[in-house]
């Protein structure tokens, strides 16, 4: 039931029958998607449908979550990062995630940048240029540039938000996932983090949860809509946002669902 | 169901553009009738119509303006507001031209210089057209969008039936020339508001299926 893009030129990461559940309740059924190298590729979905549960299995987040059971396949690169030899730690340095809310660390502008370099054994000396290549990147190094020793928690939300992204990319991930990474933000930080993201496709394939219609269909190429555990529909964004296949789809992106 | 409001203004919309429909279908065959008939009264009523048909015009743009701006439809109601803005924009056109055509009865003075039987053929198909891409849209009819569209090749062959007929009886008798410039222009007119019909069974085709074709 479910529509695939065809012709997908790279696939990054290939979902095959998964399935999840948390205890007794299942909050994934037989989701299959591929997702394609160097674009932006969006979901959505009512609250609960699945979207952040989906989204932490691609990173393996869910490990930490008790009771939680996963079946299925799902291969970044062409590797099965469920499989018994990968390492987690480093497949979460390939595999970024930004969340919801701004998380900087209590600690230095620059610290924060740092800290996953460090973690993963950077050299002392290639620090300044990481933390500097990486704050210009996520688009705040000219707000940052002079005050690298401040507080992080002094920046604004806005600001945070792409100091978090920075750190994101500061150990180089393939990979990034965003948790509705706007939507405790004003029109212009989103805008800016909205143009950061069509941006960083260029090196990184990019998948976006965000209740933002118009958000979606700005920025994605590719967008998946989730109901109640299911992969309903998914295709390019324009073809989603002009003519969807599915009668569910057409009523939750024109605002008749509930 | 959400979003109730906005439900309601998609469906405002949908029942002004039959209304603007109803008024240039009506405006342009009270046209033809006073153009074959040459009946002035009945062509002053038609060029009356047209005050109607502005505020209507305006009203309708307005209304998808605001949908636009503030509601941000998606998906199917994209397609309908889209297709609204542009079968209103054919529609207006039907009518500048079925006032072309009302205005045609004061200017000429005594009879047609011929029985206008193929025109009268022309204005039929044409009428076909309109009516029946007005009820595409209506019922998202994409077979009865294509069959309407389908007539237009009528409507060329007699165009250029009529257009020759009639350059040759001004090359014969130059006293008919100014007469006949008229019914040229006539059949000119009859002959785009069917290529606009056209532009309406694709908007109507786009509509329901989110293709965009080329029926003309
Ligand atoms: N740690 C957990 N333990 C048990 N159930 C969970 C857990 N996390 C999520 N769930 C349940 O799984 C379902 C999917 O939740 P998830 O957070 O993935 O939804 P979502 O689509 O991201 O919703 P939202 O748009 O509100 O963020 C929900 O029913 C939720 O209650
Ligand atoms: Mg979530």
């Amino acid at each position: 039931m479910t529509k695939g893009v065809q012709n997908v030129s790279q696939v990054q990461i290939k979902v095959d029958n998964l399935n999840l559940w948390y205890g007794e309740k299942q909050a994934l059924k037989n989701i299959s998607m591929q997702i394609p190298k160097n674009s932006v590729t969006a979901l959505i979905g009512p609250s609960g449908c699945g979207k952040s549960t989906f989204l932490r299995c691609l990173n393996r987040m869910n490990d930490l979550v008790k009771n939680c059971r996963i079946e299925g396949k799902i291969s970044i690169e062409e590797k099965d990062i469920y499989g018994p030899d990968v390492d987690v730690v480093d497949l979460r340095k390939k595999v970024g995630m930004v969340f919801q809310k701004p998380n900087p660390f209590p600690m230095s502008i620059f610290d924060n940048v740092a800290y996953g370099p460090r973690i993963h054994g950077a050299d002392r000396k290639d620090l300044d240029s990481i933390v500097e290549q990486a704050l210009r990147s996520a688009a705040i190094w000219e707000e940052t540039s002079d005050r690298l020793k401040s507080p992080a928690l002094s920046l604004s939300g806005g600001q945070q938000q792409r100091l978090c992204i920075a750190r994101t990319l500061a150990v180089k991930p393939r990979t990034i996932l965003f948790d509705e990474p706007t939507s405790a933000l004003d029109p212009i930080s989103t805008a800016r983090i909205e143009d950061l993201i069509m941006d960083l496709k260029k090196d990184y394939t990019i998948v976006i949860v965000t209740h933002n219609m118009q958000q979606a269909a700005r920025i994605s190429d590719y967008t998946g809509f989730f109901l109640m555990g299911k992969l309903i529909e998914f295709g390019q964004t324009r073809q989603i946002f002009q003519n969807p296949q599915e009668q569910s789809t057409e009523d939750y992106i024109t605002g008749r669902f509930g | 169901m959400a979003r109730e409001q906005y439900v309601k203004q998609l469906d405002l919309l949908r029942e002004s553009i039959f209304s603007l429909g109803e008024i240039v279908e009506l405006a342009f065959k009270d046209s033809m009738v006073a153009v074959i008939d040459l009946d002035v009264e009945l062509a002053a009523k038609t060029l009356a119509l047209e005050a109607e048909v502005n505020n209507l015009e305006e009203e309708i743009e307005s209304s998808i303006f605001d949908i636009l701006a503030l509601q941000q439809p998606m998906a199917s109601d994209l397609r309908l507001v889209v297709s609204a803005l542009k079968i209103t924009a054919d529609l207006r056109r039907i009518l500048g031209l079925s006032m072309n055509i009302a205005k045609i009865p004061g200017k000429i003075e005594g009879k047609h210089i011929k029985p206008l039987v193929d025109t009268k053929k022309m204005s039929d198909i044409a009428t076909y057209m309109l009516e029946n891409s007005l009820q595409a849209f209506k019922t998202q009819d994409v077979e009865l969008a294509r069959v309407a569209a389908s007539r237009d090749e009528e409507v060329d062959m007699l165009f250029y039936a009529v257009w020759v007929e009639l350059i040759e009886m001004m090359a014969k008798d130059t006293s008919i020339i100014s007469k006949a410039t008229y019914l040229l222009f006539l059949i000119r007119y009859i002959e785009r508001i069917a290529d606009h019909c056209c532009n309406i069974c694709e908007s109507v085709i786009y509509l329901a299926t989110a293709e965009k074709i080329k029926l003309n």
